[in-house]
Protein backbone atom coordinates (compact mmCIF):
# COMPACT_ATOMS: atom_id res chain seq x y z
CA UNK A 1 0.00 0.00 0.00
CA UNK A 2 1.49 3.54 -0.64
CA UNK A 3 2.04 5.15 2.44
CA UNK A 4 1.24 9.03 2.13
CA UNK A 5 0.99 10.25 5.49
CA UNK A 6 3.83 11.57 7.91
CA UNK A 7 1.99 9.55 10.79
CA UNK A 8 3.56 6.29 9.70
CA UNK A 9 6.65 7.84 8.91
CA UNK A 10 7.49 9.61 12.11
CA UNK A 11 7.02 5.81 13.91
CA UNK A 12 9.62 4.92 11.48
CA UNK A 13 12.27 8.40 11.54
CA UNK A 14 12.51 7.35 15.26
CA UNK A 15 12.63 3.72 14.45
CA UNK A 16 9.92 1.47 15.57
CA UNK A 17 12.11 -1.25 17.02
CA UNK A 18 12.42 1.09 20.20
CA UNK A 19 9.07 1.92 21.63
CA UNK A 20 9.47 4.56 24.08
CA UNK A 21 11.76 6.61 21.32
CA UNK A 22 9.17 5.88 18.72
CA UNK A 23 5.91 7.04 21.26
CA UNK A 24 8.74 10.10 22.04
CA UNK A 25 9.25 11.19 18.08
CA UNK A 26 5.22 10.57 18.36
CA UNK A 27 4.08 12.95 20.08
CA UNK A 28 6.68 15.63 19.47
CA UNK A 29 6.39 14.91 15.12
CA UNK A 30 2.65 15.21 16.54
CA UNK A 31 2.39 18.64 17.93
CA UNK A 32 3.93 20.11 14.67
CA UNK A 33 0.92 17.98 12.47
CA UNK A 34 -1.23 19.99 14.23
CA UNK A 35 0.11 22.83 13.47
CA UNK A 36 -0.19 22.59 9.65
CA UNK A 37 -2.57 25.08 8.11
CA UNK A 38 -1.60 27.51 10.32
CA UNK A 39 0.51 31.07 10.83
CA UNK A 40 2.91 30.79 13.51
CA UNK A 41 3.97 34.58 14.36
CA UNK A 42 6.94 36.23 15.61
CA UNK A 43 6.20 38.32 18.80
CA UNK A 44 8.02 40.49 21.16
CA UNK A 45 5.61 41.00 24.31
CA UNK A 46 2.35 40.02 25.43
CA UNK A 47 0.42 42.66 23.69
CA UNK A 48 2.09 41.30 20.52
CA UNK A 49 0.66 37.27 21.56
CA UNK A 50 -2.73 38.89 22.26
CA UNK A 51 -2.77 40.12 18.65
CA UNK A 52 -1.19 37.51 17.11
CA UNK A 53 -3.78 35.13 19.29
CA UNK A 54 -6.56 37.11 18.50
CA UNK A 55 -5.62 37.00 14.71
CA UNK A 56 -6.00 32.97 14.76
CA UNK A 57 -2.36 32.14 15.05
CA UNK A 58 -1.87 28.95 15.80
CA UNK A 59 1.36 29.08 17.48
CA UNK A 60 3.59 32.35 18.45
CA UNK A 61 7.26 32.67 18.30
CA UNK A 62 8.56 34.09 21.24
CA UNK A 63 11.80 36.48 20.54
CA UNK A 64 13.67 39.66 21.68
CA UNK A 65 13.44 41.52 18.63
CA UNK A 66 12.04 40.28 15.25
CA UNK A 67 14.67 39.83 12.51
CA UNK A 68 14.37 43.22 10.89
CA UNK A 69 15.31 44.90 13.95
CA UNK A 70 18.11 42.31 14.67
CA UNK A 71 19.15 42.83 10.97
CA UNK A 72 18.98 46.66 11.40
CA UNK A 73 20.88 46.89 14.59
CA UNK A 74 23.29 44.20 13.82
CA UNK A 75 25.38 42.94 17.18
CA UNK A 76 25.05 39.41 18.40
CA UNK A 77 21.77 38.29 18.64
CA UNK A 78 20.76 35.44 21.33
CA UNK A 79 18.23 33.24 23.16
CA UNK A 80 14.88 35.63 25.17
CA UNK A 81 15.09 36.79 28.26
CA UNK A 82 13.05 34.27 30.01
CA UNK A 83 11.55 36.65 31.97
CA UNK A 84 9.94 37.77 28.20
CA UNK A 85 9.23 34.16 27.45
CA UNK A 86 7.17 33.83 30.41
CA UNK A 87 5.44 36.73 29.88
CA UNK A 88 4.22 35.48 26.96
CA UNK A 89 3.85 32.41 28.24
CA UNK A 90 1.32 33.67 30.37
CA UNK A 91 -0.77 35.97 27.97
CA UNK A 92 -1.53 33.36 25.54
CA UNK A 93 -3.21 29.97 25.37
CA UNK A 94 -1.80 28.58 22.17
CA UNK A 95 1.64 27.20 22.25
CA UNK A 96 4.82 29.12 22.66
CA UNK A 97 7.74 28.85 20.59
CA UNK A 98 11.31 29.94 21.30
CA UNK A 99 14.51 30.29 19.45
CA UNK A 100 18.30 29.03 20.62
CA UNK A 101 21.63 29.69 18.47
CA UNK A 102 22.94 27.18 16.25
CA UNK A 103 24.50 24.44 18.50
CA UNK A 104 23.71 26.37 21.51
CA UNK A 105 22.65 23.40 23.66
CA UNK A 106 22.27 24.69 27.18
CA UNK A 107 19.90 28.07 25.56
CA UNK A 108 17.79 24.82 24.64
CA UNK A 109 18.27 23.27 28.03
CA UNK A 110 17.00 26.35 29.32
CA UNK A 111 14.95 27.20 27.06
CA UNK A 112 13.02 22.89 27.70
CA UNK A 113 12.97 24.35 31.52
CA UNK A 114 11.05 27.02 30.73
CA UNK A 115 8.14 24.65 29.53
CA UNK A 116 8.55 26.10 25.55
CA UNK A 117 6.27 24.38 23.27
CA UNK A 118 8.85 24.03 20.32
CA UNK A 119 12.33 25.66 19.80
CA UNK A 120 13.71 26.87 16.93
CA UNK A 121 17.44 26.65 16.08
CA UNK A 122 17.52 29.61 14.32
CA UNK A 123 19.88 30.60 11.49
CA UNK A 124 18.35 34.17 12.61
CA UNK A 125 20.31 34.57 16.01
CA UNK A 126 23.85 34.30 16.02
CA UNK A 127 25.71 30.68 15.69
CA UNK A 128 27.01 29.60 19.06
CA UNK A 129 29.17 26.68 17.27
CA UNK A 130 30.36 26.81 13.96
CA UNK A 131 30.63 22.53 13.62
CA UNK A 132 27.78 21.11 14.92
CA UNK A 133 24.31 21.44 15.28
CA UNK A 134 23.03 20.66 18.74
CA UNK A 135 22.06 17.01 19.31
CA UNK A 136 17.47 17.42 19.70
CA UNK A 137 16.84 13.86 20.31
CA UNK A 138 17.72 13.93 23.65
CA UNK A 139 15.45 16.43 24.88
CA UNK A 140 11.83 16.48 25.95
CA UNK A 141 11.22 19.73 24.08
CA UNK A 142 10.63 18.89 20.28
CA UNK A 143 12.50 21.08 17.53
CA UNK A 144 12.07 22.52 14.50
CA UNK A 145 15.38 24.06 11.89
CA UNK A 146 15.88 25.25 9.15
CA UNK A 147 16.90 24.26 5.68
CA UNK A 148 17.27 25.21 2.08
CA UNK A 149 16.92 22.26 0.46
CA UNK A 150 16.94 18.24 1.55
CA UNK A 151 20.46 17.49 2.25
CA UNK A 152 19.95 20.37 4.82
CA UNK A 153 16.36 19.41 6.38
CA UNK A 154 17.18 15.54 7.13
CA UNK A 155 20.39 16.24 8.41
CA UNK A 156 18.75 17.96 10.56
CA UNK A 157 15.97 15.43 11.12
CA UNK A 158 18.68 12.81 11.57
CA UNK A 159 19.75 14.94 14.77
CA UNK A 160 16.28 14.85 16.23
CA UNK A 161 14.34 17.43 14.55
CA UNK A 162 10.22 16.89 14.77
CA UNK A 163 9.79 19.67 12.37
CA UNK A 164 11.62 21.55 9.20
CA UNK A 165 11.03 25.40 8.05
CA UNK A 166 12.42 26.41 4.47
CA UNK A 167 15.15 29.58 5.76
CA UNK A 168 13.80 31.75 3.43
CA UNK A 169 15.94 35.53 4.31
CA UNK A 170 14.52 36.82 7.39
CA UNK A 171 13.74 39.99 8.16
CA UNK A 172 13.81 41.36 4.51
CA UNK A 173 9.88 40.96 3.85
CA UNK A 174 11.01 39.50 0.38
CA UNK A 175 9.56 36.03 -0.61
CA UNK A 176 12.55 34.88 -3.11
CA UNK A 177 14.61 33.30 -1.31
CA UNK A 178 11.73 31.62 1.09
CA UNK A 179 10.35 30.45 -2.47
CA UNK A 180 13.89 29.87 -4.00
CA UNK A 181 14.59 27.15 -0.95
CA UNK A 182 11.07 25.82 -0.93
CA UNK A 183 11.48 24.98 -4.98
CA UNK A 184 15.46 23.63 -4.18
CA UNK A 185 13.41 21.04 -1.47
CA UNK A 186 11.24 19.86 -4.38
CA UNK A 187 13.18 19.68 -6.91
CA UNK A 188 15.47 17.25 -4.33
CA UNK A 189 13.22 15.26 -3.47
CA UNK A 190 11.59 14.47 -7.20
CA UNK A 191 15.68 13.39 -7.72
CA UNK A 192 15.14 10.55 -4.62
CA UNK A 193 11.97 9.54 -6.00
CA UNK A 194 13.80 9.37 -9.45
CA UNK A 195 16.70 7.40 -7.84
CA UNK A 196 14.50 5.20 -6.32
CA UNK A 197 12.50 4.63 -9.50
CA UNK A 198 15.35 3.99 -11.97
CA UNK A 199 17.86 2.61 -9.71
CA UNK A 200 16.49 1.00 -6.01
CA UNK A 201 18.59 1.02 -3.16
CA UNK A 202 21.92 1.76 -4.93
CA UNK A 203 20.46 4.73 -6.07
CA UNK A 204 19.28 5.72 -2.81
CA UNK A 205 22.54 5.25 -1.37
CA UNK A 206 24.36 6.99 -4.44
CA UNK A 207 22.61 10.11 -3.60
CA UNK A 208 22.69 10.10 -0.11
CA UNK A 209 26.58 9.87 -0.38
CA UNK A 210 26.24 13.32 -2.71
CA UNK A 211 23.72 14.89 -0.25
CA UNK A 212 25.72 13.27 2.99
CA UNK A 213 22.32 12.40 4.59
CA UNK A 214 21.47 9.34 6.49
CA UNK A 215 20.01 7.07 3.49
CA UNK A 216 17.33 5.77 5.24
CA UNK A 217 15.70 8.48 5.74
CA UNK A 218 16.40 9.57 2.57
CA UNK A 219 14.66 6.19 1.22
CA UNK A 220 11.73 6.92 3.63
CA UNK A 221 11.60 10.97 1.66
CA UNK A 222 11.85 9.14 -1.52
CA UNK A 223 8.49 6.50 -0.71
CA UNK A 224 6.52 9.53 0.72
CA UNK A 225 6.89 11.46 -2.00
CA UNK A 226 7.44 14.70 1.00
CA UNK A 227 9.53 15.61 3.69
CA UNK A 228 8.77 13.10 6.77
CA UNK A 229 8.25 15.61 9.54
CA UNK A 230 6.13 18.68 9.24
CA UNK A 231 7.59 21.68 6.55
CA UNK A 232 6.77 25.47 7.07
CA UNK A 233 7.58 28.20 5.01
CA UNK A 234 9.26 31.08 6.65
CA UNK A 235 11.86 33.81 5.74
CA UNK A 236 10.28 36.48 4.10
CA UNK A 237 6.52 35.80 4.22
CA UNK A 238 5.01 39.26 4.49
CA UNK A 239 1.49 39.64 2.48
CA UNK A 240 -1.50 36.66 2.12
CA UNK A 241 -0.46 36.23 -0.88
CA UNK A 242 2.90 34.77 0.04
CA UNK A 243 1.77 32.51 2.60
CA UNK A 244 -0.76 31.37 0.06
CA UNK A 245 2.17 31.39 -2.82
CA UNK A 246 3.87 29.18 0.03
CA UNK A 247 1.16 26.88 0.88
CA UNK A 248 0.66 26.04 -2.88
CA UNK A 249 4.17 25.50 -3.61
CA UNK A 250 3.14 22.54 -0.71
CA UNK A 251 3.97 23.68 2.44
CA UNK A 252 2.60 23.05 5.18
CA UNK A 253 1.97 26.10 7.11
CA UNK A 254 4.34 29.51 7.61
CA UNK A 255 5.89 31.24 9.57
CA UNK A 256 5.45 35.32 9.64
CA UNK A 257 8.00 37.13 11.36
CA UNK A 258 8.89 40.65 10.85
CA UNK A 259 6.33 41.27 8.11
CA UNK A 260 3.21 41.44 10.84
CA UNK A 261 4.48 43.80 13.11
CA UNK A 262 6.31 46.00 10.99
CA UNK A 263 3.45 46.55 9.29
CA UNK A 264 0.58 49.43 9.60
CA UNK A 265 -2.33 47.40 10.61
CA UNK A 266 -0.33 44.46 12.30
CA UNK A 267 -4.25 43.00 13.56
CA UNK A 268 -5.89 43.24 10.13
CA UNK A 269 -2.71 41.48 8.35
CA UNK A 270 -2.33 38.66 10.66
CA UNK A 271 -5.78 37.86 10.34
CA UNK A 272 -5.95 37.80 6.59
CA UNK A 273 -3.08 36.04 6.47
CA UNK A 274 -4.34 33.48 8.66
CA UNK A 275 -7.60 33.70 6.16
CA UNK A 276 -5.13 33.49 3.56
CA UNK A 277 -3.46 30.13 4.56
CA UNK A 278 -6.58 28.65 5.02
CA UNK A 279 -8.00 29.31 2.22
CA UNK A 280 -4.83 29.15 -0.04
CA UNK A 281 -6.47 27.80 -3.33
CA UNK A 282 -9.40 30.40 -3.61
CA UNK A 283 -8.59 33.79 -5.19
CA UNK A 284 -11.87 34.82 -4.42
CA UNK A 285 -11.12 34.90 -1.13
CA UNK A 286 -7.46 35.85 -1.37
CA UNK A 287 -8.68 38.96 -3.23
CA UNK A 288 -10.76 39.47 -0.26
CA UNK A 289 -8.15 39.37 2.47
CA UNK A 290 -5.30 41.24 0.66
CA UNK A 291 -8.04 44.31 0.34
CA UNK A 292 -6.78 47.19 2.35
CA UNK A 293 -4.72 46.22 4.72
CA UNK A 294 -1.94 49.48 5.13
CA UNK A 295 1.45 49.46 4.83
CA UNK A 296 3.17 46.46 4.36
CA UNK A 297 6.69 46.07 5.95
CA UNK A 298 8.79 48.67 3.94
CA UNK A 299 11.56 45.32 3.40
CA UNK A 300 14.88 45.17 1.65
CA UNK A 301 15.12 43.22 -1.76
CA UNK A 302 17.65 40.22 -1.00
CA UNK A 303 18.99 41.35 -4.87
CA UNK A 304 20.48 44.25 -3.70
CA UNK A 305 22.33 42.50 -0.49
CA UNK A 306 26.06 41.27 -0.05
CA UNK A 307 26.37 37.38 0.96
CA UNK A 308 27.52 38.43 4.12
CA UNK A 309 24.21 40.11 4.99
CA UNK A 310 22.29 37.20 4.57
CA UNK A 311 21.51 35.02 7.58
CA UNK A 312 20.41 31.79 5.77
CA UNK A 313 24.17 30.78 5.27
CA UNK A 314 24.33 29.99 9.06
CA UNK A 315 24.11 26.57 9.40
CA UNK A 316 24.55 23.60 7.06
CA UNK B 1 -25.29 6.49 -2.98
CA UNK B 2 -22.04 6.72 -1.31
CA UNK B 3 -21.19 7.97 1.88
CA UNK B 4 -19.79 11.36 2.12
CA UNK B 5 -17.47 11.61 5.25
CA UNK B 6 -16.53 15.04 5.43
CA UNK B 7 -12.99 16.69 7.43
CA UNK B 8 -13.10 20.25 8.59
CA UNK B 9 -10.26 21.13 6.59
CA UNK B 10 -9.22 24.86 8.21
CA UNK B 11 -6.32 23.97 10.47
CA UNK B 12 -4.51 20.76 11.68
CA UNK B 13 -4.59 17.18 11.73
CA UNK B 14 -7.20 17.13 8.53
CA UNK B 15 -4.91 15.09 6.45
CA UNK B 16 -3.98 12.50 9.18
CA UNK B 17 -7.90 12.27 9.30
CA UNK B 18 -8.59 11.82 5.42
CA UNK B 19 -5.77 8.63 5.87
CA UNK B 20 -7.18 7.14 8.53
CA UNK B 21 -10.51 7.31 7.20
CA UNK B 22 -9.59 6.18 3.84
CA UNK B 23 -8.44 3.10 5.06
CA UNK B 24 -11.05 2.21 7.21
CA UNK B 25 -13.83 2.24 4.34
CA UNK B 26 -11.33 0.16 2.64
CA UNK B 27 -10.83 -2.17 6.14
CA UNK B 28 -15.26 -2.10 5.79
CA UNK B 29 -14.78 -2.46 1.93
CA UNK B 30 -17.26 0.60 1.48
CA UNK B 31 -16.79 3.12 -0.81
CA UNK B 32 -16.65 6.39 1.06
CA UNK B 33 -16.33 9.86 -0.15
CA UNK B 34 -13.96 11.55 1.80
CA UNK B 35 -13.65 15.56 1.30
CA UNK B 36 -11.45 18.13 2.67
CA UNK B 37 -14.53 20.94 4.11
CA UNK B 38 -13.11 24.75 4.18
CA UNK B 39 -16.80 26.13 3.05
CA UNK B 40 -20.30 26.10 3.68
CA UNK B 41 -21.44 24.44 0.51
CA UNK B 42 -18.83 21.53 1.00
CA UNK B 43 -19.85 21.22 4.38
CA UNK B 44 -23.53 20.28 3.16
CA UNK B 45 -22.77 17.75 0.75
CA UNK B 46 -21.48 15.86 3.85
CA UNK B 47 -23.40 13.02 5.61
CA UNK B 48 -20.80 13.13 8.49
CA UNK B 49 -17.77 15.36 9.85
CA UNK B 50 -14.91 15.04 11.62
CA UNK B 51 -13.21 18.59 13.56
CA UNK B 52 -9.31 17.34 13.78
CA UNK B 53 -7.21 18.57 16.08
CA UNK B 54 -5.09 21.65 15.92
CA UNK B 55 -5.43 24.94 17.77
CA UNK B 56 -8.83 25.18 18.69
CA UNK B 57 -8.68 29.01 18.91
CA UNK B 58 -7.90 29.27 15.01
CA UNK B 59 -10.34 27.00 14.30
CA UNK B 60 -13.49 28.69 16.03
CA UNK B 61 -11.55 32.44 14.84
CA UNK B 62 -11.23 30.78 10.92
CA UNK B 63 -14.58 29.10 11.33
CA UNK B 64 -16.36 32.52 11.73
CA UNK B 65 -14.09 34.34 9.15
CA UNK B 66 -15.25 31.47 6.93
CA UNK B 67 -19.05 31.76 7.82
CA UNK B 68 -18.87 28.01 8.65
CA UNK B 69 -19.86 28.61 12.52
CA UNK B 70 -23.87 28.86 11.90
CA UNK B 71 -23.63 26.29 9.51
CA UNK B 72 -21.72 23.97 11.52
CA UNK B 73 -24.22 24.68 14.48
CA UNK B 74 -27.33 23.56 12.23
CA UNK B 75 -25.69 20.69 11.08
CA UNK B 76 -24.59 19.21 14.35
CA UNK B 77 -27.33 20.29 16.53
CA UNK B 78 -30.55 20.57 14.21
CA UNK B 79 -29.39 18.54 11.42
CA UNK B 80 -28.10 16.04 14.11
CA UNK B 81 -25.63 14.60 11.65
CA UNK B 82 -22.52 12.28 13.07
CA UNK B 83 -20.17 14.47 13.79
CA UNK B 84 -16.21 13.13 15.58
CA UNK B 85 -14.03 15.91 17.26
CA UNK B 86 -10.68 14.81 18.21
CA UNK B 87 -8.70 17.07 20.66
CA UNK B 88 -9.40 20.75 19.62
CA UNK B 89 -12.56 19.38 17.74
CA UNK B 90 -13.80 17.78 21.17
CA UNK B 91 -13.59 21.09 22.26
CA UNK B 92 -15.57 22.76 19.45
CA UNK B 93 -18.12 20.50 20.08
CA UNK B 94 -18.41 21.04 24.18
CA UNK B 95 -21.06 23.21 25.01
CA UNK B 96 -18.62 25.12 27.64
CA UNK B 97 -14.41 24.80 27.58
CA UNK B 98 -12.43 26.38 31.09
CA UNK B 99 -8.89 27.80 30.55
CA UNK B 100 -10.15 29.49 27.22
CA UNK B 101 -7.99 32.63 25.62
CA UNK B 102 -8.63 35.98 27.24
CA UNK B 103 -12.33 36.98 26.20
CA UNK B 104 -13.42 33.14 25.42
CA UNK B 105 -14.01 31.61 22.23
CA UNK B 106 -16.50 30.27 20.16
CA UNK B 107 -17.74 26.62 19.87
CA UNK B 108 -20.32 24.84 18.03
CA UNK B 109 -21.37 22.91 20.63
CA UNK B 110 -23.31 19.41 20.85
CA UNK B 111 -21.89 17.95 23.89
CA UNK B 112 -23.05 19.02 27.34
CA UNK B 113 -20.01 18.89 28.99
CA UNK B 114 -17.38 21.08 30.08
CA UNK B 115 -13.68 20.85 28.29
CA UNK B 116 -10.52 21.79 30.11
CA UNK B 117 -8.24 22.74 27.37
CA UNK B 118 -4.55 22.35 27.92
CA UNK B 119 -4.77 20.05 30.87
CA UNK B 120 -2.01 17.77 31.31
CA UNK B 121 -0.24 21.36 30.67
CA UNK B 122 2.31 22.19 27.55
CA UNK B 123 4.25 19.79 25.03
CA UNK B 124 6.50 18.22 27.18
CA UNK B 125 3.42 17.04 29.02
CA UNK B 126 2.21 15.42 26.02
CA UNK B 127 2.42 11.60 26.01
CA UNK B 128 1.26 8.17 24.63
CA UNK B 129 -0.41 5.86 26.71
CA UNK B 130 -2.21 2.41 26.22
CA UNK B 131 -5.99 2.64 26.46
CA UNK B 132 -9.04 0.39 26.97
CA UNK B 133 -11.47 0.67 24.86
CA UNK B 134 -14.54 -1.00 25.42
CA UNK B 135 -16.82 0.32 22.24
CA UNK B 136 -14.04 -1.33 20.42
CA UNK B 137 -15.06 -5.14 21.21
CA UNK B 138 -16.84 -6.04 18.02
CA UNK B 139 -18.97 -8.75 19.20
CA UNK B 140 -20.34 -9.38 23.07
CA UNK B 141 -18.49 -13.39 22.64
CA UNK B 142 -15.76 -11.63 21.20
CA UNK B 143 -12.57 -11.19 23.67
CA UNK B 144 -11.16 -8.41 25.13
CA UNK B 145 -9.72 -5.67 22.52
CA UNK B 146 -6.09 -4.89 22.45
CA UNK B 147 -5.73 -1.38 24.15
CA UNK B 148 -5.17 1.70 21.77
CA UNK B 149 -2.34 3.58 21.68
CA UNK B 150 -3.68 7.32 22.34
CA UNK B 151 -1.82 9.92 22.13
CA UNK B 152 -2.37 13.07 24.17
CA UNK B 153 -1.28 16.02 22.94
CA UNK B 154 -1.57 19.49 24.79
CA UNK B 155 -4.93 17.48 25.25
CA UNK B 156 -8.25 18.21 26.83
CA UNK B 157 -10.36 16.50 28.92
CA UNK B 158 -13.81 16.47 29.90
CA UNK B 159 -14.23 18.12 33.33
CA UNK B 160 -17.78 18.94 34.34
CA UNK B 161 -20.76 17.14 32.87
CA UNK B 162 -23.52 19.76 32.13
CA UNK B 163 -26.29 16.67 32.25
CA UNK B 164 -27.75 14.23 34.34
CA UNK B 165 -28.24 12.11 31.75
CA UNK B 166 -25.18 9.80 31.93
CA UNK B 167 -23.87 6.44 31.43
CA UNK B 168 -20.45 5.16 32.07
CA UNK B 169 -19.77 2.88 29.36
CA UNK B 170 -16.20 2.66 29.66
CA UNK B 171 -13.52 0.02 30.16
CA UNK B 172 -12.42 1.39 33.39
CA UNK B 173 -15.66 1.57 35.05
CA UNK B 174 -15.35 -1.78 35.78
CA UNK B 175 -12.37 -2.20 37.01
CA UNK B 176 -11.38 1.26 38.62
CA UNK B 177 -14.31 2.89 39.81
CA UNK B 178 -16.35 2.04 43.16
CA UNK B 179 -17.92 5.84 43.27
CA UNK B 180 -19.88 4.61 40.40
CA UNK B 181 -20.94 7.08 37.40
CA UNK B 182 -19.74 10.99 37.53
CA UNK B 183 -22.60 12.83 39.02
CA UNK B 184 -23.63 15.59 37.17
CA UNK B 185 -22.57 19.40 38.64
CA UNK B 186 -25.87 21.14 37.17
CA UNK B 187 -29.33 19.76 35.93
CA UNK B 188 -29.81 19.06 32.73
CA UNK B 189 -30.45 22.15 30.64
CA UNK B 190 -32.39 20.06 27.86
CA UNK B 191 -34.14 17.41 28.95
CA UNK B 192 -34.68 16.22 24.99
CA UNK B 193 -30.94 15.45 24.26
CA UNK B 194 -29.18 12.13 24.32
CA UNK B 195 -27.90 11.00 27.71
CA UNK B 196 -23.66 11.74 27.47
CA UNK B 197 -22.02 8.27 27.14
CA UNK B 198 -19.04 8.08 29.03
CA UNK B 199 -16.85 6.09 26.78
CA UNK B 200 -12.92 6.22 28.01
CA UNK B 201 -11.66 6.88 31.23
CA UNK B 202 -7.75 7.87 32.07
CA UNK B 203 -7.43 6.34 35.44
CA UNK B 204 -5.50 8.66 37.88
CA UNK B 205 -2.76 10.36 35.19
CA UNK B 206 -3.03 14.27 36.75
CA UNK B 207 -2.64 16.15 39.51
CA UNK B 208 -5.39 18.68 38.73
CA UNK B 209 -8.15 16.55 40.04
CA UNK B 210 -6.65 16.35 43.31
CA UNK B 211 -6.22 20.05 43.41
CA UNK B 212 -9.75 20.36 42.96
CA UNK B 213 -10.26 18.02 45.69
CA UNK B 214 -9.09 20.33 47.75
CA UNK B 215 -10.18 23.45 46.36
CA UNK B 216 -13.46 23.96 44.39
CA UNK B 217 -15.19 20.37 44.36
CA UNK B 218 -18.30 21.55 42.65
CA UNK B 219 -16.43 23.11 39.75
CA UNK B 220 -14.78 19.60 38.29
CA UNK B 221 -16.10 16.21 37.72
CA UNK B 222 -16.32 14.69 41.05
CA UNK B 223 -15.06 11.34 39.86
CA UNK B 224 -11.46 11.86 41.94
CA UNK B 225 -9.70 9.22 40.27
CA UNK B 226 -9.76 9.63 36.72
CA UNK B 227 -10.26 11.80 33.46
CA UNK B 228 -13.02 11.47 30.63
CA UNK B 229 -10.95 10.89 27.41
CA UNK B 230 -13.67 9.34 25.27
CA UNK B 231 -17.70 10.36 24.95
CA UNK B 232 -20.61 10.23 22.61
CA UNK B 233 -23.84 12.11 22.68
CA UNK B 234 -26.41 11.35 20.91
CA UNK B 235 -24.92 11.93 17.27
CA UNK B 236 -21.56 13.78 18.66
CA UNK B 237 -18.62 11.80 19.62
CA UNK B 238 -15.40 13.22 21.02
CA UNK B 239 -11.79 12.23 21.58
CA UNK B 240 -9.33 14.11 23.91
CA UNK B 241 -6.13 11.84 21.88
CA UNK B 242 -5.61 11.69 18.37
CA UNK B 243 -6.24 8.40 16.57
CA UNK B 244 -5.01 9.66 13.15
CA UNK B 245 -1.74 10.04 14.62
CA UNK B 246 -1.60 6.30 14.88
CA UNK B 247 -1.19 3.43 11.80
CA UNK B 248 -4.36 1.89 14.17
CA UNK B 249 -7.29 2.53 12.30
CA UNK B 250 -9.93 0.46 14.78
CA UNK B 251 -11.61 3.50 15.84
CA UNK B 252 -11.77 5.48 12.81
CA UNK B 253 -13.08 2.26 11.52
CA UNK B 254 -15.82 1.72 14.67
CA UNK B 255 -17.38 5.13 13.80
CA UNK B 256 -17.64 4.77 9.85
CA UNK B 257 -19.40 1.92 10.94
CA UNK B 258 -21.72 4.11 13.67
CA UNK B 259 -22.26 6.63 10.51
CA UNK B 260 -23.07 4.03 8.29
CA UNK B 261 -25.83 2.82 10.39
CA UNK B 262 -27.09 6.28 11.56
CA UNK B 263 -26.98 7.30 7.59
CA UNK B 264 -29.23 4.03 6.65
CA UNK B 265 -32.12 4.70 9.58
CA UNK B 266 -32.97 7.75 8.16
Amino acid sequence: MVNNDITSAAAAVAGSSNGARSDDFRVKSGLAQMLKGGVIMDVTDAAQARIAEEAGACAVMALERVPADIRAEGGVARMSDPGKIKEIQEAVTIPVMAKARIGHFVECQILEALGVDYIDESEVLTPADDLYHVEKSGFKVPFVCGCRGLPEALRRIAEGAAMIRTKGEAGTGDVVEAVKHMRQLNKDISRAKAALQESGELGIRALAREFEVDPTLLKQTAELGRLPVVNFAAGGVATPADAALMMQLGCDGVFVGSGIFKSGDAAKRAKAIVRATTHFKDPKVLAECSEGLGEAMVGISVSSMRPDQKLAGRGW
Amino acid sequence: MALSVGVLALQGGFSEHLHSLRRAAADLNRHVNCIEVRTPEQLSACDALVIPGGESTTLSLVAVQSNLLEPLREFVKVKRKPTWGTCAGLIFLSEEASSTKRGGQELVGGLDVRVHRNHFGRQRESFVTDLELAFLEATPSSSKPPPFPAVFIRAPVVDKLLTDEVEDRSAQNHVATETGLPSPVVKSRAAKNAKVEVLAVLPGRHASNEAAAIGDISAVAPKGDGDIVALRQGNVFGTSFHPELTDDVRIHTWWLQQVLQATSLN
